[in-house]
Parts: C-alpha cells; sequence; structure tokens
C-alpha cells in the first residue's frame, strides 16, 4: 500500500510526450521484430500470384494449404526433418553425459590438476567455430566418419562442452559435501553416488543445457554447411531451406512451408518454456569474458 | 572420505569422454589453424613449411584491407544497433509501468530461436529487388526509393550486417533483462527517496551496475563482426565483386574452393588473434576501478 502510494508522482510526471514517443517506438519494433515471420507464415499459404501481384502484405485470401503438400512430399523436409531430430538428440545426450561427467569429478572429487582442467575446457567458450572448421573437416574424414551422423554430433557435442561444463559446475559447487559423505556411510560406490545422488540433483542444470544445446544444433549451420553440406541425405533443416536459393522465385509459397515447418520446432519450444530459454540463452552472460 | 573422493579410476573414467572428444575436435584442431598457417598445404599432399609467408602475403592483399574494413563496419553497426536497442526495451519491460511487458519480450527475442538461415532467406525475400517486401512496399507507398539492397557495392555490406543485427539483438535484450532483474529492488526505492527521475536513476544507477553484463554484450557484438561468415556466406556470397568478404569468408574460400588450406588457415589465426585482442582490450576499460562491487548474488544462474 504505502509504496504505491509513493510511485505515483513519477508515474503522473511520465504521462508526458516522452512516455508517448516511447510507446509508440516499443510497438513499432515489434513489428519490426514480428512482422517479417508474420509475413513468412502468411506466404507459405499463398499462390504466386497472390504473393508478388494481388496480395503481397496481408493474410492469404485463398489458403494454399498445398505448399505444405508440396514441401512435405516434393522437397525432402521429411529427410531433413529427421536428420536435425537425430543429430539435435544425440548431440544433447553426448552433451550433457560428458559435461556432466566431467564437471562432477572437477568439483566434487579431489585431485591435483582439476582447476587446469576445468580451465582447459573452458576455453573452449572463446574458440570461434569460424575459425576451427577447416582443420575440423580434416579431421572428421581422417577418422572416415564423413557421411555418417557422427560428423556433426562429435564436433557438436565438443563445441558445446565448455557451455555445459561451466553450467554444471555452478551447480555441483553448491551441493553440501554431506550428500556425498552421507551416500559413502551407505555403501554407494562413487559411480552410484554421481547416478542417484549427484544427477538428479542437479537437474535444473541439465534442462537449461537441454535446452540450449538442443536449439544451437537444430539451428546450427557452419559446421552443417562444410560437413554435410554436399551429402543429400545427412542435411539438417538449416541446409534444406537453402536448397530453395537461387530458384525461389519459382515456388515461393512452397519455400515459405518448408521454412515455417523448420521453424516450428525451435519457436514451440520457445512458447512453452520462455522462461527457462531465455534463462538458457542468457546464462553464459553471467561469466565474466 | 578422502580416499572415496580421490578414485584414481573413478576420475581417469569420468573425465576421459570429455577430454578426449574437446581435445580431438576442439583443441588439435586450433593448434592446427596456427600450425598450419605457417606450410603451404593443400590440403592432401605434404605440407611445405613457409614460416610466415602466408601472413606476408595475405597483409599485402587488398581483400585482406576489405575484410578488416567490413569487420569493422559489421561489428560497428550490430554493436549500436543491437546495444542501443537492447538498452532501451530491457528499461521499457522491467518498467512495471509499462503495459504488455510480456508480450515486448515475446517479440524481441523470438528472432534469436530461429535459425540463422531461415533468417537470412528470409530478409533475402524482403530486400530482393524485383519482388522484395522492402520494394514492394516503397512501390506501393509511392516512393521512390526502389534499391537493389544486397547487390549494392557500398549497401550490401550494411544491408547484411542489418539482418544480423535484427536476429541477434533480441539475444542482447534477453542479457540486458536478466542483469537488470539482479539489481536489488531497495536500490530504486533509495534513488526514489532521494527524489531521482527514472532517466537519472537509470543513467547513474543502472547501467553503471550492468557493467560486467555490458562488457559481455560488446564482446558478443565486437567479435560478432570480426566472424561475420554465416550471413555473407548465404545472402551475397562475398559479392558483389569482393565488396563483403570478411576474414572468415576469405579463409572459406581459400580452403574449400581454392583449396590452399595454409593461406586460408592463416586468415583463421589473424581471425583468432583478432577477436583475443577484442578481449583484452574489453577487459581493460571494464577493469574495477573503484570498489564499487555489484553484489553478485542475484546473477548465479537460476
Amino acid at each position: 500500500m504505502n509504496k504505491k502510494k509513493e510511485l505515483r508522482p513519477i508515474e503522473r510526471r511520465h504521462r508526458g510526450p516522452g512516455a508517448v514517443i516511447f510507446s509508440v517506438l516499443l510497438w513499432l519494433y515489434a513489428v519490426i521484430s514480428l512482422y517479417p515471420l508474420i509475413w513468412m507464415i502468411f506466404y507459405s499459404f499463398k499462390s504466386n500470384e497472390e504473393i508478388f501481384v494481388k496480395n503481397p502484405f496481408g493474410p492469404p485470401i485463398s489458403w494454399q494449404l498445398s505448399n505444405y503438400v508440396n514441401a512435405w512430399t516434393k522437397y525432402d523436409v521429411p529427410l531433413y526433418f529427421k536428420n536435425s531430430v537425430i543429430v539435435g538428440v544425440a548431440t544433447v545426450a553426448l552433451t550433457i553425459v560428458c559435461a556432466a561427467m566431467f564437471t562432477f569429478a572437477v568439483a566434487r572429487l579431489r585431485w591435483r590438476a582439476r582447476e587446469s582442467a576445468r580451465t582447459f575446457i573452458a576455453l573452449g567458450m572463446f574458440i570461434p567455430v569460424q575459425a576451427i572448421m577447416v582443420p575440423l573437416v580434416k579431421t572428421v574424414s581422417n577418422l572416415h566418419l564423413m557421411n555418417t551422423y557422427l560428423s556433426l554430433i562429435l564436433p557438436y557435442a565438443a563445441i558445446n562442452l565448455a557451455f555445459a561444463c561451466m553450467v554444471y559446475y555452478g551447480f555441483f559447487k553448491t551441493i553440501p559435501t554431506e550428500m556425498e559423505e552421507a551416500a559413502c556411510m551407505d555403501g554407494a560406490t562413487i559411480y552410484q553416488t554421481f547416478f542417484h545422488v549427484m544427477v538428479p540433483l542437479v537437474a535444473p542444470a541439465t534442462i537449461t543445457i537441454l535446452i540450449y544445446v538442443f536449439l544451437s544444433a537444430w539451428n546450427e549451420f557452419i559446421l552443417a554447411n562444410v560437413l554435410v553440406g554436399t551429402t543429400a541425405n545427412l542435411k539438417t533443416l538449416p541446409l534444406g531451406v537453402l536448397f530453395f536459393q537461387g530458384q525461389f522465385t519459382t515456388d515461393w509459397g512452397s519455400m515459405g512451408a518448408t521454412m515455417v515447418i523448420a521453424s516450428l520446432p525451435a519457436v514451440l519450444i520457445y512458447c512453452l518454456f520462455s522462461e527457462q530459454v531465455e534463462r538458457a540463452m542468457t546464462v553464459s552472460g553471467a561469466v565474466k569474458g | 572420505m578422502k580416499r572415496y573422493l580421490s578414485n584414481k579410476w573413478a576420475i581417469a573414467l569420468f573425465i576421459a569422454p570429455a577430454l578426449i572428444l574437446f581435445v580431438g575436435f576442439v583443441f588439435i584442431p586450433i593448434v592446427q589453424v596456427f600450425y598450419y598457417s605457417l606450410f603451404d598445404w593443400d590440403g592432401v599432399n605434404k605440407a611445405t613449411f613457409l614460416g610466415l609467408d602466408n601472413y606476408v602475403k595475405l597483409f599485402g592483399t587488398s581483400a585482406f584491407k576489405v575484410a578488416n574494413l567490413n569487420g569493422l563496419k559489421f561489428g560497428l553497426l550490430i554493436t549500436v544497433y543491437q546495444i542501443f536497442f537492447a538498452t532501451l526495451f530491457a528499461l521499457a519491460v522491467t518498467d512495471k509501468r509499462v503495459p504488455f511487458r510480456k508480450f515486448f519480450r515475446t517479440a524481441y527475442f523470438i528472432p534469436v530461436v530461429l535459425s540463422v538461415t531461415i533468417v537470412c532467406q528470409l530478409w533475402v525475400s524482403i530486400f530482393d529487388a524485383d519482388h522484395g517486401l522492402l520494394n514492394t512496399l516503397m512501390d506501393r507507398l509511392g516512393i521512390e526509393w526502389r534499391q537493389n539492397w544486397l547487390n549494392g557495392r557500398y549497401s550490401a555490406i550494411w544491408a547484411v550486417a542489418f539482418v544480423n543485427a535484427w536476429q541477434w539483438m533480441g539475444y542482447q535484450f534477453a542479457l540486458i533483462v536478466a542483469g537488470m532483474k539482479s539489481i536489488p529492488q531497495d536500490f530504486y526505492e533509495a534513488a526514489e527517496l532521494d527524489g531521482c527521475t527514472t532517466v537519472q536513476t537509470h543513467w547513474y544507477m543502472t547501467l553503471p551496475l550492468l557493467k560486467d553484463t555490458y562488457n559481455f554484450c560488446l564482446l558478443v557484438s565486437v567479435t560478432g563482426g570480426i566472424k561475420a561468415f554465416t550471413e555473407i556466406q548465404i545472402i551475397t556470397r562475398g559479392g558483389p565483386g569482393t565488396a563483403t568478404n570478411t576474414l572468415a569468408y576469405i579463409m572459406y574460400r581459400q580452403a574449400f574452393v581454392t583449396h590452399k588450406y595454409g593461406y586460408g588457415l592463416s586468415a583463421a589465426a589473424i581471425l583468432v588473434l583478432e577477436c583475443l585482442v577484442v578481449i583484452l582490450i574489453l577487459n581493460w576499460l571494464f577493469r574495477d576501478r573503484e570498489a564499487v562491487k555489484v553484489p553478485k548474488k542475484g546473477r548465479v544462474m537460476a
């Protein structure tokens, strides 16, 4: 009650022209941010004639569901979708297993080089993917992994490790040592302690990592382009979308439909778990650069 | 207990998978970048040692100058655009007096979760010279300003940088919102009691308290300019001519198109070094000068 009363004078002061301009700006940018996406959804339901001549801006007049049928049947979208799901899920699983075990050893177990090991992996945060893509392609082909899903999964997991370990470290450090002591007294092996005591305790971190790693694998382009860009049956959705490059003037509707299908999982995840997604994406900001 | 926690076998088992993965797919590649940048290598046959010749050659080309200038322009646009709008909108959505805060938050953040290829493809169709949304809009509004947005020698790099700025503004926005939420509410109550206006409060209190957040935001966007690649590769392929070349793009072309791996890697090495220099400079600029310490409690994740 008291607080409300105190706020009022400031409130009144800011109902002036400044506040009006400010809210116009907020709405204007919301349009700039959202309209391209809405426009994409619109044209995914339109015929070429409507897109180019009759009705470029508004919602479709006659709904062309055939664009989606075309995208799904003519343009290999199901294959790209399947590849993206496989790569995304496997990358998440591998990253989480490796990072959780590693961070457990670094944060909870006692050995001499643990701090150096942690710093070593953390260096990954500062290594741009762009820079290492050339040797990475060599490595993958030397290991005879080309033309397999592993050609994407292993590098993806490796580049996400630094982030995942950082998030886990914050959690593992907050767990009281009594946990291990109690588990030890009860006769649990160190492995049992890890799987049955520690893993459930860091579940919130696991969720953050899961969301972040899945989204980044789902949307990844730079490595996918050089690793599977020429292998038709392994292409993920971000590459599949580019299939239309150069020839899109002939079939904008189907291109729109493909892009909508490709964005749907990520947008859906965001709409359902917006708090967690925003947190997952911004956790890295809490480390000092 | 001590023995329980220093079980050598367990430690080895727990750290091995992560270390192998990291060493194999990140550490060795980054070492190779620097190592092979000293060689003449086509990626297949035996490499011959050149010393610093690749670097000397790279520095002498006009493409290198163009690439660095483009990195600078790209970085400048995304830094100014993202930090300006992100700060403004973060102040808005954390202010309880602004209606529809949740909607704005979602609207500004949503491009971040899209794939960069979809965003690029989308903006290609918006910028398209014949059928693009932008030129059609100009026509309908009767404005004589049709442009070949992506093919202009001077405009292309800005158009491409804009696409990146548009997509990732929401990321910095979310970072700054998270930072602002960690500032204790009683700070604001104190400022209010002292009779500060909203603008004064934010200028003298909120922004200085977000020093670390801004350090990180700047780091992301300035190095984002140096690393610019994806948008270039998808939208302009370095063109028209070499007008939108960047360091990463030069490396990509040299390695995968002309098969001069060693030469391409010298561009990659410069890219890594430039990013490192940016990080060092920013950390120096943002070093703690006085003993004004932000309470860090709220910043612990989750």
